[in-house]
């Protein structure tokens, strides 16, 4: 690395894909120039602002070429599960078995934004009565129909009880056309009460014990499924193997975020960043790339961070981003604002955090599935997000909303009403559609607004 | 939100303590049980001032339920159900604006699973410990199942009156039976039908419909009139707050020996919503109350951001085979009527 980092538009990156080629690059099998995928329809690529480092071309190569693997992989004889809504735990336990790969149907949520509504997924959706006042992730029930974007999958699990509205009901659509769903229960975690049995989950809550034995009985059933799709068992020390491996990619991860949400200058961007984070939910189908990834990122980082380069201003506002955005494009919006990303609560802190090793494989990731933040109270996001902030050292929180979805009603107000006086840091809640093009000038001038604010709280 | 009426009192002229709740999963055989009152509310939406109420997003039937929280008087407790997610997150609300003790009840989606049916009868148990917080007295296994067949006689007399009485006064019936305990006694003397409602006496020229979806509020039961007026009745009223919500009749011999297994299969099983994962029980039922009773269309009423029932206005349509009007609100009560009005006139005229 001789020249300090910079982001680039997709033209630029271009010509510096030629030149890296020129100057030896060696690329995985699915690498190439980012510009292929806004040929293959992924028209928002156009739109982005691109680390321009080879890790995050690798990066992106790997998440926008996850179909092709899927086919492939269907191809090989490989038994595909679609693991809906749980983000984090069946992955694990699925990939355990070599010849199964899951992947998470769910992140058909994004395609209207990488593929600018070109795709007439939501117009399906529409056409079934699931219109825009539900969440995009409508979208999956279009790429179902059409069978364009995934194959269909051999087994499906759907997580259902303490989640969104939105995803039961499309869901339960998905199910109405046709395609079986074995459905498992997670409660609404609940604090213990008083003198109550509790396990201590990964993130630091405490949950009863009768919640967590009710966890394990019902991803006991989904291993029995996918141990009669893969006709092999899903035995302990699989399980274990499995389990280790995701926390090698969660290890990584945790350094990764440690790294890019403290160094000054901010050594690797928002947009990155969050692609890199989502790799944790179900590891884009391919668990050892995955962990190669994110390795390659992490050491482009570490050389950044020892060279004291980086982008974006040196006194960007530091903000702590809640929820994942339906349009990519904000994240390059917020740094363009004069911020970067400090932290983040994306909804699936649970991929994030270590599965524990100590306990029995299916206690643990019981436990795992559990401290799922969608599964608990706002009130428990809250503080998590309150010690994330002091950690980051993060000056102000974005939460933003996903439009049409039920958890987003009120969390906004609750983590505001919960960082109160303890943590007072300025809170803006936004709503961002999976194409804001059409609401960037009002969201401009509030990111703009709230880095106004933090650099005034500065220098009082 | 004292209920309107006579004021119940125990047995020593103390008055009893209410405890809120909507959602017709919460058995009120076992408030009853521990010696407090369960006052199952139906929320009326027309006093929702405060900004917090009137987020984007929120569903018109959370926002009357806080707002008659948040006014609440001479109410020992709330308990709110995971049924619905916004009602779930609406629990986080609670908790931060009121000082009323709440209990959150997780009530399984799934129900195939030996882990649900035992999730829901554990949470049963833990209701029975908030109850003991609030000043009530676990039941003897006797006076449970005593109380439980006054409440399921009370049941049986309420279905009894199902089609005897117009559909309006036999929601109210339902309604008041939610809030008290009991059937309205007197409304049945009167000989309602004829007298209050001499034009909603089902004749052949009307045409029968089912009114399907979530709980009513209050002024929702207007739909009832409107129905009337444009020339048909309800002849199923298969909302949370009507038929749907009512849990099937106990059964005695088992009731006297194990009742609270007895309670909780009789609700967990006997009612059928939309949130099960997978719901056809609720296509079952529904689909067997049409036909006995001759419906020939369908009015779903729906509040705006309900995705559960949003997401059912297909499926009813292609599961029933009937003509079916999705008819949402959105909370404005004023614009919710005149479109109704226009709405169900035009439904009517459609199927006659």
């Amino acid at each position: 690395m001789t020249d300090p980092p910079r982001q680039l538009t997709l033209g630029q990156w271009d010509l510096r894909y030629r030149q890296l080629e020129q100057a030896g690059m060696t690329q995985p099998s699915y690498g190439g120039p980012l510009s292929r995928h806004l040929a293959e329809g992924d028209l928002r690529l156009a739109r982005l602002r691109y680390d321009d480092s080879p890790a995050a071309l690798r990066l992106w190569n790997f998440l926008l070429t996850e179909e092709d693997r899927l086919h492939e992989a269907r191809s090989h004889g490989k038994k595909i599960v679609g693991t809906m809504k749980d983000l984090g735990t069946i992955p694990v336990m699925a990939d355990a078995i070599d010849n199964v790969v899951a992947f998470y149907p769910d992140g058909a949520w994004w395609s209207p934004c990488v593929m600018e509504n070109s795709t007439g997924l939501l117009e399906i959706a529409d056409s079934m009565g699931i219109d825009e006042s539900f969440c995009p992730v409508r979208a999956m029930i279009g790429a179902f129909v059409t069978g364009h974007h995934f194959p269909i999958p051999d087994l499906l699990t759907c997580s259902v009880g303490a989640t969104c509205d939105d995803f039961s009901a499309i869901a339960q659509r998905l199910e109405d056309l046709g395609h079986p769903i074995l459905w498992w229960e997670v409660p609404h975690r609940r604090h213990p009460d008083q003198g109550e049995a509790s396990i201590q989950l990964p993130g630091g809550c405490l949950a009863p014990k009768t919640q967590v034995d009710l966890v394990r009985s019902e991803l006991l059933r989904v291993k029995g499924a996918i141990e009669d799709l893969a006709g092999e068992p899903l035995d302990e020390p699989r399980l274990r193997s499995g389990i280790a491996k995701a926390n090698r990619i969660r290890s990584c991860l945790a350094e990764l975020r440690d790294l890019a949400y403290t160094a000054r200058p901010c050594p690797m961007p928002a947009l990155e960043m969050l692609i890199a984070e989502m790799l944790a939910i179900h590891f884009c189908s391919d668990r050892e790339e995955c962990l190669g990834v994110l390795e390659a990122l992490l050491a482009e980082v570490k050389a950044r961070v020892r060279a004291g380069v980086g982008l974006l201003d040196a006194d960007a506002a530091r903000v702590f981003w809640v929820n994942p955005v339906a349009d990519l494009r904000v994240m390059n919006l917020l740094e363009a604002c004069g911020a970067r990303v400090c932290g983040t609560e994306y909804l699936f802190t649970h991929a994030l955090d270590l599965i524990s090793e100590d306990r029995a494989p299916m206690d643990a990731l019981a436990a795992t599935a559990l401290a799922d933040p969608m599964v608990g109270s706002a009130d428990d996001r809250a503080m998590r997000i309150e010690r994330e902030i002091r950690r980051f050292g993060a000056e102000a929180v974005v939460v933003s909303r996903i439009p049409g979805a039920s958890h987003c009603v009120w969390e906004g107000w609750v983590i505001q009403d919960v960082l109160g006086d303890r943590c007072p840091v300025p809170v803006l809640e936004i709503e961002v559609p999976s194409v804001a093009d059409a609401v960037t000038p009002e969201l401009r001038t509030r990111l703009e607004a709230i880095v106004e604010t933090v650099h005034q709280r500065r220098t009082r | 939100m004292r209920p309107s009426g006579r004021r119940a009192v125990g047995t020593d002229n103390v008055p009893m303590s209410y405890v809120v709740y909507t959602s017709p999963y919460v058995p009120a055989e076992w408030i009853a049980g521990h010696g407090l009152h369960p006052l199952r509310v139906m929320p009326s939406g027309a006093s929702h001032a405060e900004a917090l109420w009137n987020r984007q997003g929120v569903c018109p039937y959370v926002r009357a339920f806080l707002s008659e929280v948040k006014t609440c008087q001479e109410v020992a407790g709330v308990v709110i159900t995971t049924v619905c997610d916004q009602m779930r997150r609406a629990f986080d609300v609670v908790a931060r604006v009121s000082t009323l003790p709440g209990f959150l009840m997780n009530v399984p989606s799934t129900w195939q699973s030996l882990a649900a049916r035992r999730l829901y009868l554990e949470e049963l148990n833990r209701l029975g410990g908030f109850m003991v917080t609030l000043g009530g007295t676990p039941p003897s296994g006797p006076h449970l199942a005593e109380v439980m067949r006054g409440f399921d006689d009370a049941r049986a007399s309420l279905r009894g009156l199902q089609g005897q009485v117009p559909a309006r006064a036999w929601a109210e019936a339902v309604e008041g039976f939610g809030r008290t305990g009991r059937v309205p006694a007197v409304e049945r003397e009167c000989g309602w039908w004829d007298e209050a409602h001499p034009t909603a006496r089902p004749t052949a020229s009307k045409v029968p419909l089912a009114l399907v979806g979530g709980p009513l509020r209050r002024e929702d039961l207007t739909i009832f009139d409107r129905v009337e007026e444009c020339g048909g009745y309800v002849a199923l009223d298969a909302t949370e707050t009507g038929q749907r919500g009512l849990c099937r009749a106990f059964d005695r011999r088992r009731l006297g020996e194990e009742p609270l297994l007895e309670l909780a299969d009789a609700y967990f099983d006997g009612i059928q919503d939309v949130s099960r994962r997978p719901n056809h029980g609720f296509y079952d039922d529904l689909i067997r109350n049409l036909k006995d009773r001759d419906v020939r269309a369908i009015i779903l009423h729906r509040y705006l951001w309900c995705d559960l029932w949003h997401a059912e206005v297909e499926r009813l349509k292609e599961r029933t085979g009937l003509p079916v009007l999705d008819l949402d609100a959105d909370g404005d009560q004023t614009a919710d009527n005149g479109r109704r009005r226009t709405r169900i006139g035009a439904f009517l005229e459609m199927l006659r």
